[in-house]
């Protein structure tokens, strides 16, 4: 049994240094979460606090990911999977509702989002099925049904909710993935076709207000009151921090409002704002450093899981990123998907935590597993 | 489906390289999109988004929705709306504008006008966030803040539209009230609400709020340093809430709040053909039109704390003891279970006993020999009795649900108390003890646990009154657009059916009409001259009374300890087109106190009736079009 196989040499081949960057980030989201509450006065506990708590909760959630090896998680993808599609059902005939879609399940402090969770369980189905389905040539169309099969099941359900983001983000890391294994060119060749005409089929399932903010992004004069107003608001949050920003809890954007969704989506411009270009720019090296980190040791993987996870979990973070700040800059749609590791919210915070633990898992794991 | 991974066979995979490699240069030129697009935002951009934030320059403002108005049957309207004007202050850096507040409070003085807002709010300002400094201010003030604009930066008037009950207090607990929404409501709400917005709290404007409250309104608008606006950038346009025509008839509803003013109690009056509701009164009242612009913590308090809790709509939410007006269920129990006959007689010598206890009747002297004509006549008490302990509790009780007793009667208003029917296995399970003998001969007469709303027994009387349909009330006839176009139109519904024999309608019809108009009758105080009204008295005890006479005599009740007065009653006996329940609060005898103000109201009825034939012969006759032309 692999489980009981435990190996000390675990501790000395531990990535500090990707945990050490990964909570520096953390802990500038929490200042962050803090401005964002402080001129609010309301009586539950504040919201950064409960963010503490979710970091420790994913800090024990990501070391027991860790110690587990990863073909073993791995072994069980398919069971994990089936888990977390039942969990979505659950979410259709239990779940409830918030800011206009359903997307938790559960109460309290144990309200979450099996969408989010959803992310990370599709990079170790899909890493599972191509390595069970090793091929030395690239993937033809025929192929890749499957896998397509895997991603489509939790999309429907997740757009479903309603949850454009979550959903379009399990589609870039199954493209992502399938780009990384390798496609065949003609098979790419149709899939684009093909893509091009459903477009306009997808186009009507979409919501109208989801459809409002596609159509805001390609003209925000279209509705300066509605969507359009949040990306003005973001814009001139970020561009009024200047250079060096306007300092910690001094952002009027932020402190009067003005700034929509302000502990989830729009948490950069906070910042942006509040810290200006130097802090900003700060914070994008420290993402980039994560995401650099990542790509190594996809690179170093002892064995092609490890490198299709690994490359997996940095896609997905590094999507999250560009995307997230791309929306708060005004280059990209509003779309909801949060800052990793800064934004506030639970089910996102538990996803990446054990995402950072499979890396980690899959670091050390080099240097010990035999040839 | 699980695998072994026990051995490595595959080679360190090194073909991975270049796309690596690959990904790690994309990522890095998105990065570097993401750096270039910061720095043109916050360096080359940067100032002029600063000036931007630093005015603020533009405003999401709300504009407030018309909120619907509410007619009565016949389109009169009781509920309009009507501008309010604020003064508002929008604190800014601008040193200039602190001192406005200043300034505004010495011409106040100067014209002797009141400045009462709060000092405290100053405290706590927020920038940018506007105040309001006065509220629902006269025109006087508003010309005094307009022509001294330019000295009083930050400050400007608002207009907004606020409620106007046309009636004031005449319909106020049935149509409620309106207040701005709390913190709570908004953070359940889902988006649907924003801070601001005017909700129903309490009635029709509660329980319709999703019709009537219309969806506000937004507009984008810039503002200079002082507040004030320069441009408008766009604007979403409100729409108004839908109008709601109620059941009511005003003039019908006037004369019943005038037949039960000065006294605690309440008034249904329904159609008997469909249910509809004709009059709801519940006295005292209060102003609704105080509540328009958040009423005061010392109004509030005052209304909370009167003992005659004029903030609650007693028709629904007041519970009491049938009293007598439960006589007509027990007997309609007795003769359909087959107990008694009509002709059925019970030796009333002026109590009844049953163990040791003697239980009263109302008349100490008795009624002798009584049937059950007689007996309901002159609500004679131990021939109730006496048929109570044949039929058992839960026979009653199931006559009593058949009359929709112990149950919502579902009208639509918020808040609608059930009543209680007791049963034997009630009393177990809620008051974990046997149902004891003394109890039923209690409930005959309508005392004990029993409990009703007026509204309850205003229905009961309407389905006995139309043969036998319990219908659900309803106060709202049709919801239509503020163009008058029909949105949604409510219709009779059938509730239940009583399913009596006609055998047992006739002889209870009899009775009733008995109690009015035959001599010896205890409701002879409703009787109309030619109107055939049929009813029942009812008095229920607030408080048990001694047995023993003298002690009884002696014994002085305080304000709220006397006897409920209950009054229900139908016209015309045949073909009956409305029913009456009136219940007031400690006010004696409900043949006494009751019945006379059933009698205005149903004379009112009447009256109205004739009044609307002759106008509708008059716009009919070709003299009188020829005479209006």
């Amino acid at each position: 049994m692999i489980f009981l196989k435990f190996d000390r040499r675990i501790f000395h081949y531990f990535d500090w240094m990707l945990l050490a960057f990964v909570l520096s980030i953390c802990a500038i989201g929490v200042l962050n979460i803090y401005s964002t509450g402080f001129s609010s006065s309301e009586g539950q506990i504040p919201l950064y606090l409960k963010q503490i708590q979710w970091i420790a909760l994913g800090l024990t959630f990501m070391i027991i990911i860790f110690f587990i090896d990863y073909r073993v998680i791995i072994q069980y993808a398919y069971t994990i999977y089936g888990i977390s599609i039942v969990l979505l059902v659950l979410v259709f005939i239990f779940g409830y509702a918030s800011h206009g879609s359903q997307r938790w399940l559960g109460g309290g402090f144990f309200a979450f989002q099996p969408s989010e969770v959803m992310k990370i369980v599709i990079i170790i189905t899909l890493a599972r099925y191509f390595d069970d389905h090793k091929s030395s040539e690239s993937y033809k169309l025929k192929e890749l049904l499957w896998p397509l099969l895997i991603v489509a099941v939790p999309f429907v359900l997740i757009l479903k909710q309603p949850d454009l983001g979550t959903a379009l983000m399990l589609m870039i890391i199954f493209i992502s993935i399938v780009f990384f294994v390798g496609v065949n060119r003609r098979s790419l060749i149709i899939a684009l076709t093909s893509a091009l005409i459903l477009i306009p089929i997808g186009w009507s399932f979409l919501k109208d207000y989801q459809r409002e903010r596609l159509i805001t992004f390609l003209d925000p004069e279209n509705d300066p009151l509605g969507a359009g107003y949040h990306i003005i608001q973001s814009m001139i949050a970020i561009g009024s921090g200047e250079i060096f920003g306007k300092g910690f809890l001094s952002g009027s954007q932020t402190q009067l409002k003005f700034l929509p969704e302000q502990q989830t989506d729009f948490v950069f411009s906070v910042f942006a704002e509040e810290w200006g270009f130097i802090g900003g720019l700060i914070l994008i090296i420290l993402f980039m450093v994560i995401i650099l980190w990542g790509l190594k040791i996809a690179l170093q993987a002892r064995d092609l899981l490890g490198t299709i996870t690994a490359f997996g979990v940095t896609a997905f973070i590094s999507w999250e990123v560009f995307i997230n700040i791309g929306m708060v800059l005004g280059i990209l749609p509003v779309v909801g998907i949060p800052l990793p590791f800064f934004s506030y919210g639970g089910s996102a915070m538990l996803s990446l935590m054990a995402a950072i633990g499979l890396l980690m898992n899959v670091s050390a794991r080099r240097f010990i597993l035999q040839r | 489906m699980e695998k072994k991974y026990d051995q490595f066979k595959e080679q360190e995979p090194t073909e991975f390289k270049p796309k690596v490699k690959m990904a790690a240069l994309l990522f890095l030129i998105a990065v570097s999109v993401l750096v270039m697009r910061l720095g043109y935002l916050q360096i080359i951009k940067g100032t002029e988004f600063k000036k931007k934030s630093e005015n603020n320059s533009i405003r999401f403002r709300q504009i407030r929705p018309l909120r619907g108005l509410i007619m009565d049957r016949n389109g009169v309207v009781l509920v309009d709306n009507r501008p309010s004007f604020d003064v508002l202050y929008v604190p800014t850096k601008n040193k200039g504008n602190e001192l406005s507040v200043e300034k505004l409070k010495e011409l106040y003085k100067s014209k002797s006008l009141e400045f009462s807002y709060d000092q405290s709010i100053l405290k706590d300002t927020k920038l940018y966030l506007p105040i309001k400094l006065d509220k629902n201010v006269n025109m006087e003030k508003v010309a005094l803040v307009e022509t001294n604009a330019l000295n009083l930066p930050g400050i400007y008037i608002d207009v907004s539209p606020i409620r106007l009950y046309l009636d004031g207090e005449m319909l106020a607990p049935v149509i409620g009230y309106i207040g701005e929404i709390s913190k709570e409501d908004i953070e359940k709400s889902n988006d649907k609400y924003t801070y601001g917005e005017v909700l129903g709290k309490y009635g029709l404007e509660k329980y319709f709020d999703d019709y009537i409250r219309g969806r506000s309104g937004a507009e984008l608008v810039e503002v200079n340093v002082h507040g004030k606006e320069i441009r408008n950038l766009g604007m979403n346009k409100p729409v108004s809430g839908y109008n709601m025509v109620l059941t009511i008839d005003a003039d019908l509803q006037k004369a019943a709040w005038q037949a039960l003013e000065g006294k605690a109690g309440s008034a249904v009056v329904l159609d008997t053909r469909d249910g509809s509701v004709l009059a709801m009164v519940s006295s005292p009242s209060f102003d609704p039109n105080l509540f328009n612009n958040g009423i005061s913590n010392d109004q509030w308090n005052e209304l909370q704390n009167n003992p005659f809790a004029p903030l609650s709509n007693k028709a629904i939410s007041g519970q009491y003891p049938p009293g007598s007006t439960y006589k007509l269920i027990v007997a309609a129990a007795a003769l359909e279970e087959g107990v008694i006959t009509p002709d059925t007689k019970v030796l009333c010598k002026g109590s009844f006993t049953l163990g040791n206890r003697p239980y009263r009747c109302w008349n100490k002297h008795g009624h002798g020999y009584v049937d059950l004509h007689r007996a309901i006549v002159e609500s004679c008490d131990v021939y109730f009795y006496t048929v109570g302990k044949m039929l058992g509790v839960d026979k009653i009780a199931k006559y009593a649900k058949l009359f929709g007793l112990g149950e919502v009667a579902g009208i639509d208003l918020p808040g609608e108390k059930s009543g209680l029917v007791p049963t034997k296995e009630w009393k177990l399970k809620r008051r974990k003890s046997a149902w004891q003998p003394g109890e039923t001969i209690s409930i005959s007469i309508g005392q004990g646990f029993n409990l009703i709303t007026p509204l309850q027994l205003a229905n009961a009387f309407c389905a006995f009154a139309n043969g036998g349909i319990l219908w659900r009330p309803y106060l709202v006839k049709y919801i239509e657009s503020a163009d008058g176009k029909v949105y949604k139109k409510f219709l009779p519904e059938k509730k239940g059916e009583l399913k009596l024999s006609p055998k047992t309608i006739e002889i209870l019809n009899g009775a009733l009409w008995g109690v009015v108009n035959e001599p010896g009758g205890t409701g002879h105080a409703a009787s109309i001259p030619g109107i055939d009204v049929s009813g029942k008295t009812g008095t229920s005890q607030v408080l048990g009374l001694p047995a023993d006479e003298k002690a009884r005599r002696r014994k002085v009740l305080g304000a709220f300890q006397k006897d409920h007065a209950l009054f229900a009653c139908f016209a015309p006996s045949r073909n009956p087109e409305i029913a009456v329940a009136v219940v007031l609060e400690n006010a004696g005898g409900g043949g006494a106190v009751a019945a006379p103000v059933a009698r205005r109201i149903l004379s009112a009825y009447f009256e109205g009736k004739k009044k609307d034939k002759y106008q509708r012969a008059m716009a009919q006759s070709p003299q009188m079009n020829k005479f209006n032309n």
